[in-house]
C-alpha cells in the first residue's frame, strides 16, 4: 500500500471504531476496547503512512473529486503534513493504549460516547492536515473543534460546561477569522483549492491582512496570549487522554495553520510578520510559564505550560519567517527546525505529563497538588516517567526539550548576528525571554514533581494510592522512552526535520548533523552532542561511587527512617511545602505580570458582551407583546367589561330580554 | 569531530579542579574568619571535613525518595562533566563539541533542578523553603548569565567557549567596552552562583542554611558538599575561561604547560579571594528584596548589549 492508501485506512479505522462504539452503548467494556484497539491500529497505519514521506522528503497528492463542484477533494501529503500526521498518529497510538484502562473510570457514564468523540477528534485532525482545499479544511477544522468541545463538557459539572462554552466561543471566533482569510484568498483566486492560493501574488497590504486574520484565527486555537484564556480551563476539564491530545496535538494544529498560511500559501513575503509571530511567541512563553507556576491544579499547570511551549514553537516559526522574508534561507531553515523539533518534543512530553496527571487522578481522584504528595514511593513507574517528562519540559540536557530549545537559541543567535537593526535588537531580547522561560519552567516542574511525588501524602486518597494499571504505565513508559530517544538521537532526527523545513523554505537542505554532533548549519558557530553529554553524565557519577566506596572504612549502612528535622519540634502537616508557598517568591517578584493576567484576559470582556447581547435580546423579545398583542388584549378586555352590564343575573331582566327579542324578530318578520 | 586524544586532558583537568575544590572553599572560609577577626580553621579544613563525613553513616528521613538519594550523584556528575569541557589549562576546550555557552547554562540548570527537587523530596519543610529559594535564584540569575554571554558570543560570532576564549585571549579587539561590561555582569552572576551573600544564607540561621542541604548527612553530605564546591570552582573557571584566559597554554611546549599548571590555581584563588572580600564587606539583605539587586546585574548586561549594538 502506498502512503495515501495507508492514510485512508487510518482515517477509516478511526471513524469505523468510532461509529461501532456508538452501537455498543449497552456493552461499554466492548466499546472501550474497540475504540482503544481501533485507535492504536489507526495510529500505527498513520505512522506507516507518514514515515516514508518523512524519510524520502517527497510528498504526494491525489485529487478525489468529491460531490461538490465548487470544491474538489484534494489530498496532499507534503513533508510538513506528513510530519504533523506522524506526530498526531504517534500520540494517538499511545493515548489509545492508555485509554484501554483509563476509560474504565467512565464506565456507566457514557464511555462509549467518549470513544466516539475521541476517535472522531483524531480522525478530523489527521484529515485536516492533508486536505488541500479551503472548504474541506474548514469542515474538518469545525469537526475537530466540535468533537473536542464534547470531550471538554463530558464531565457535565458546572466548571466543565462553562469552560466548554468559553472554548466554543473562542474556537468559533477563531474560525470566523480563518474563514475571512480564506474568503479573501478565494475572491482573488476564484477557487477554493490551496494550490490556486499558492499561485497568487497578492499586494503587500492585502497579503498582510490575510496573514493577520489567519494568525489570530489559528492563534486562538494555539492558545497564544492574549487569546489563551480558554485553554487552561478547557484542557483540564477533558478526560486526561483527551487533554493529552488537546495540549499535545490540537494546539499544534494552530501552529500548523500559521505555518501553512504564512509560509506555504503566502510565502512569508514581509519580514514584520515574522517579528509579530516572534513577539507573540516570546510573550506567550514567559507569561504562560509564569501563570503555570502559580497554579495548584496539576492539569491546569500543564495547560498553562502548553501556552508557554506554543510560545517557544512560535519563536522558531517567527525566526523562520524572518529568514525567508529577508532572503536568508539558512536562517529560515534553522528557525523552522527549532520550531518543528519543539513541536514534536512538546507533543511527547506534554502528552506524557498529562497521562501522568491522569494516572494520579485515576488513583487518587484529585488534581489538587496540595492534596497529593508522597506518590513517588506508591506509584514508582508513574513517578519515574513523570520525572523524565518534567526534566524534558524543563529543557534539561541531554533530553529532547533541550535539543529543540538549543536550536531555537541558535536560530535567534544567527538572526542577531547580522541583518537589519530591528532583528539585531529583537534576537537578544527573545533570547533573554527564552532564558527566563527556561528557568521558570524548571522551577514550575520542580514544583509539579515535588508536590505530587515527594514528601508525605497530604490526603487519605494519596496515602492509599497504588500503581496505575499496566496499559497506563506502558503508555507513559513508551512516551518517556521516546522523549529520551528524541534527545539522544538528535543527530539522526535533526536532518529529517531539516528536510521538512527546507521543503517549506524552498531551498536545498542545510547540513545540521555529522556523526554524533548537531550544529546550526555551521559547526564553527556552535555544536551540541547529546550522546556525549549523556555518556559523561552517566560516567561521572561512577567516580563519585568509587570515592564513596574506597573511603567506606567502618561506615555503617544507610539508614532510612525517622522524621525530617524541624528545629527540634515535631513536623506538622501545615508545615509542609505548599503550592502557593513554593512559588511565593516568584509571584511576589513578578506581581505586576500576574495582575496583567486579569487585565489581558478576554473572557470577562466576552462575558460582558454576552451579557449585553442577552440583555438586548430580553429587551427586544417583549417588543411584539408590548406594542401589538397587549393593546389588542386590552381593547378586548375593555369591551368585555362593557358588555358585562348586560348580565346582571336578575331573572326578570333576562325575561325582558326574551320578550324584547321576540318583539324585534316579529317586527322583522312582519316588515 | 570529537577529538579522542584530548580526553585524558579533559579527565586530568576535571580531577585537578576537583582536587582544588576543598582548598578553594577553605580559602573562602579562612578569609571570612579573618574578616570576622576569628582565627579560622585553616585553609585545609574542608579536606578534613570531607574525609570525616565519608566515614559517617548516611541517614535519610522516612519521607525522602529516590530523587533525594540520587541528587548528590547527579550534581557531582554534572559539575564534573562541565569541568571536563571547560578550557582550563588551554585556550581550547578538550571536549570542544560540548563547550557551548547555552549547553553550559542548561547543565547548571540541571544541577539546580536536582538540588532544588532534592530539597522537596527530603520531606522537610525547611529544605522545601530552601528549594523554592534556590529555584527563584535561578530565575533571577540565568537571564543575566545568558545575556552577558550572548554579548560576547555575538562579538566573536560563535557560542563555542573554545572559540571565544581563543579570540578574547588575543585582546579585547572588537567592542572593548561591551566586553568589559559583559564581564562585570557575568561576574555578578557568577558571584551569586557561587552561593555568596547576600543571596545565600550560608552560615546564617540554621533553618535557612544552604537550603536543601538540611537533611543530608554522612557520605551523601560529603558528596553533595563537594559537588556544590566544585560548582563554585567551575563557575569561577567559567568566568576566567571566557573573559580572562591569561596564562593558558597556546602552544604544546613544556614551558607553557608548566606556566599553565602554576597559573590555573592562582587565578582561581584570586577569584575566590575577591569574591569573599566582596561578600564579607556586604550587608545581608532580605530575600524578597533580591530582585532589586539582581536588576543591577541585568541592567549592566543590557548596557553591554547596547554598547555592542553601538559597536563600542
Amino acid at each position: 500500500m502506498n502512503s495515501l492508501e495507508l492514510l485512508l485506512l487510518s482515517v477509516l479505522l478511526y471513524m469505523g471504531s468510532a461509529l461501532l462504539s456508538l452501537l455498543c452503548s449497552r456493552v461499554e467494556r466492548t466499546a472501550i476496547n474497540l475504540c482503544g484497539i481501533g485507535g492504536m491500529a489507526a495510529g500505527v497505519a498513520g505512522l506507516a503512512a507518514s514515515l516514508p514521506v518523512l524519510l524520502s522528503g517527497h510528498g504526494m497528492s491525489a485529487n478525489l473529486g468529491g460531490p461538490f463542484a465548487f470544491a474538489e477533494f484534494t489530498v496532499r501529503l507534503d513533508p510538513l503534513a506528513a510530519f504533523m500526521v506522524f506526530v498526531i498518529s504517534l500520540l494517538a497510538t499511545i493515548t489509545s493504549l492508555y485509554s484501554l484502562s483509563y476509560v474504565r473510570e467512565y464506565e456507566g457514564r457514557g464511555a462509549w460516547a467518549m470513544g466516539f468523540f475521541m476517535n472522531t477528534f483524531i480522525a478530523a485532525m489527521v484529515a485536516l492536515m492533508v486536505v488541500d482545499n479551503a472548504f474541506y479544511f474548514l469542515v474538518f477544522f469545525e469537526m475537530m473543534s466540535l468533537a473536542s468541545y464534547f470531550l471538554v463538557v463530558f464531565d457535565q459539572h458546572d466548571e466543565a460546561v462553562s469552560a466548554g462554552f468559553l472554548y466554543f466561543l473562542i474556537a468559533h471566533a477563531g474560525s470566523v477569522l480563518i474563514m475571512g482569510a480564506f474568503f479573501i484568498l478565494y475572491t482573488c483566486s476564484g477557487s477554493m483549492a490551496f494550490e490556486s492560493f499558492r499561485q497568487l501574488h497578492l499586494s503587500a497590504p492585502l497579503a498582510s491582512i490575510v496573514f493577520l486574520l489567519a494568525f489570530f484565527g489559528f492563534g486562538a486555537k494555539a492558545g497564544i496570549i492574549p487569546l489563551h484564556s480558554w485553554l487552561p480551563r478547557a484542557h483540564p476539564a477533558a478526560p486526561s487522554h483527551g487533554s493529552a491530545l488537546m495540549s499535545g496535538v490540537m494546539v499544534k494544529v494552530g501552529v500548523f495553520g500559521i505555518i501553512k498560511v504564512g509560509i506555504d500559501l503566502l510565502g512569508a513575503t514581509s519580514a514584520w510578520w515574522g517579528l509579530v509571530v516572534l513577539g507573540f511567541g516570546a510573550i506567550s512563553a514567559v507569561l504562560g510559564v509564569l501563570y503555570a507556576l502559580a497554579e495548584k491544579d496539576a492539569k491546569r499547570l500543564l495547560a498553562y505550560s502548553s501556552v508557554e511551549n506554543v510560545g517557544i514553537i512560535l519563536m522558531g516559526v517567527g525566526v523562520g519567517m524572518i529568514g525567508i522574508a529577508t532572503g536568508r534561507p539558512a536562517l529560515g531553515i534553522l528557525g523552522l527546525l527549532g520550531a518543528l523539533y519543539h513541536l514534536i518534543n512538546h507533543a511527547v512530553f506534554k502528552g506524557l505529563l498529562f497521562l501522568g496527571a491522569g494516572s494520579i487522578l485515576f488513583r487518587t481522584h484529585t488534581k489538587d497538588m496540595e492534596k497529593l504528595g508522597g506518590l513517588g514511593r506508591l506509584m514508582p513507574y508513574t513517578a519515574a516517567a513523570c520525572l523524565v517528562g518534567a526534566m524534558a519540559i524543563s529543557a534539561l540536557p541531554p533530553l529532547n526539550g533541550f535539543v529543540s530549545e538549543w536550536f531555537t537559541y541558535q536560530s535567534l543567535f544567527s538572526m542577531s548576528l547580522d541583518g537589519g537593526f530591528a532583528f539585531r535588537l529583537a534576537g537578544p531580547v527573545a533570547v533573554v525571554m527564552l532564558a527566563i522561560t527556561g528557568a521558570l519552567a524548571a522551577m514550575c516542574f520542580v514544583k509539579f514533581y515535588g508536590l505530587i511525588f515527594s514528601g508525605k501524602a497530604r490526603s487519605e486518597h494519596a496515602a492509599h494510592a497504588h500503581e496505575a494499571p499496566a496499559a497506563m504505565t506502558w503508555a507513559m513508559g513508551l512516551l518517556a522512552l521516546i522523549a529520551i530517544a528524541l534527545g539522544l538521537c538528535a543527530p539522526l532526527v535533526a536532518p529529517i526535520i531539516t528536510r521538512i523545513a527546507s521543503s517549506l523554505v524552498g531551498h536545498g537542505a542545510l547540513a545540521v548533523a555529522q556523526g554524533t554532533v548537531v550544529f546550526p548549519g555551521d559547526p564553527a558557530q556552535a555544536t551540541l552532542s547529546t550522546p556525549l553529554i549523556a555518556i559523561l553524565l552517566l560516567a561521572a557519577p561512577i567516580l563519585a561511587i568509587l570515592i564513596i566506596g574506597v573511603f567506606k572504612g567502618e561506615r555503617l549502612g544507610r539508614r532510612h527512617g525517622g522524621p525530617a528535622w524541624a528545629c527540634g519540634y515535631e513536623q506538622e502537616d501545615r508545615m509542609r511545602v505548599s503550592a502557593d508557598g513554593f512559588s511565593k517568591p516568584v509571584s511576589h517578584m513578578f506581581d505586576a505580570l500576574f495582575r496583567l493576567r486579569s487585565a489581558l484576559d478576554p473572557a470577562p470582556c466576552l462575558h460582558a458582551s454576552l451579557q449585553r447581547v442577552i440583555a438586548g435580546a430580553t429587551r427586544v423579545e417583549p417588543m411584539w407583546e408590548d406594542k401589538v398583542i397587549s393593546p389588542i388584549v386590552r381593547v378586548v378586555q375593555w369591551i368585555g367589561t362593557k358588555v358585562q352590564w348586560l348580565q346582571h343575573g336578575d331573572f326578570r331582566i333576562y325575561c325582558l330580554y326574551v320578550v324584547a327579542a321576540l318583539v324585534v324578530f316579529l317586527m322583522i318578520a312582519v316588515a | 569531530m570529537l577529538n579522542l586524544q584530548s580526553i585524558p586532558l579533559a579527565l586530568l583537568q576535571a580531577l585537578v579542579l576537583l582536587a582544588l575544590t576543598p582548598l578553594m572553599t577553605g580559602i573562602s572560609r579562612q578569609m571570612r574568619a579573618k574578616m570576622h577577626s576569628r582565627r579560622g580553621p585553616g585553609v585545609l579544613q574542608d579536606y578534613r571535613d570531607f574525609f570525616k563525613l565519608l566515614k559517617r553513616q548516611d541517614v535519610a528521613p522516612a519521607d525522602s525518595g529516590l530523587v533525594f538519594r540520587a541528587a548528590p550523584y547527579v550534581i557531582f556528575g554534572t559539575m564534573f562533566a562541565v569541568a571536563m569541557a571547560l578550557p582550563v589549562f588551554t585556550h581550547f576546550s578538550p571536549l570542544g563539541v560540548m563547550a557551548d555557552l547555552i549547553t553550559f547554562t542548561y547543565l547548571f540548570g540541571l544541577s539546580r533542578f536536582f538540588f532544588s527537587l532534592s530539597g522537596i523530596d527530603s520531606g522537610s519543610s525547611f529544605a522545601g523553603l530552601g528549594a523554592s529559594r534556590e529555584s527563584t535564584l535561578g530565575v533571577l540569575v540565568e537571564p543575566i548569565m545568558i545575556l552577558s554571554l550572548l554579548v560576547v558570543a555575538l562579538i566573536e560570532g560563535s557560542t563555542n567557549l573554545g572559540s571565544i576564549s581563543a579570540s578574547i585571549a588575543g585582546g579585547y579587539a572588537k567592542s572593548p567596552t561591551a566586553i568589559v561590561l559583559a564581564m562585570l555582569a557575568f561576574g555578578f552572576a557568577v558571584f551569586i552562583e557561587m552561593g555568596k551573600l547576600p543571596f545565600d544564607m550560608a552560615e546564617a540561621e540554621q533553618e535557612l542554611q544552604e537550603g536543601p542541604l538540611t537533611e543530608y548527612s554522612g557520605s551523601s553530605l560529603a558528596l553533595l558538599k563537594t559537588g556544590l564546591g566544585l560548582k563554585k570552582v567551575v563557575m569561577a573557571q567559567f568566568f576566567i575561561g571566557v573573559f580572562l584566559p591569561i596564562g593558558a597554554a597556546t602552544t604544546p611546549d613544556t614551558f607553557s604547560a608548566v606556566l599553565a599548571v602554576i597559573v590555573v590555581p592562582l587565578r582561581l584563588a584570586v577569584v575566590f579571594l575577591l569574591a569573599s572580600l566582596i561578600e564579607n564587606s556586604m550587608a545581608r539583605g532580605r530575600y524578597m528584596l533580591t530582585p532589586r539587586v539582581t536588576w543591577v546585574g541585568f541592567g549592566v548586561a543590557a548596557l553591554a548589549f547596547v554598547f555592542y549594538l553601538a559597536g563600542l
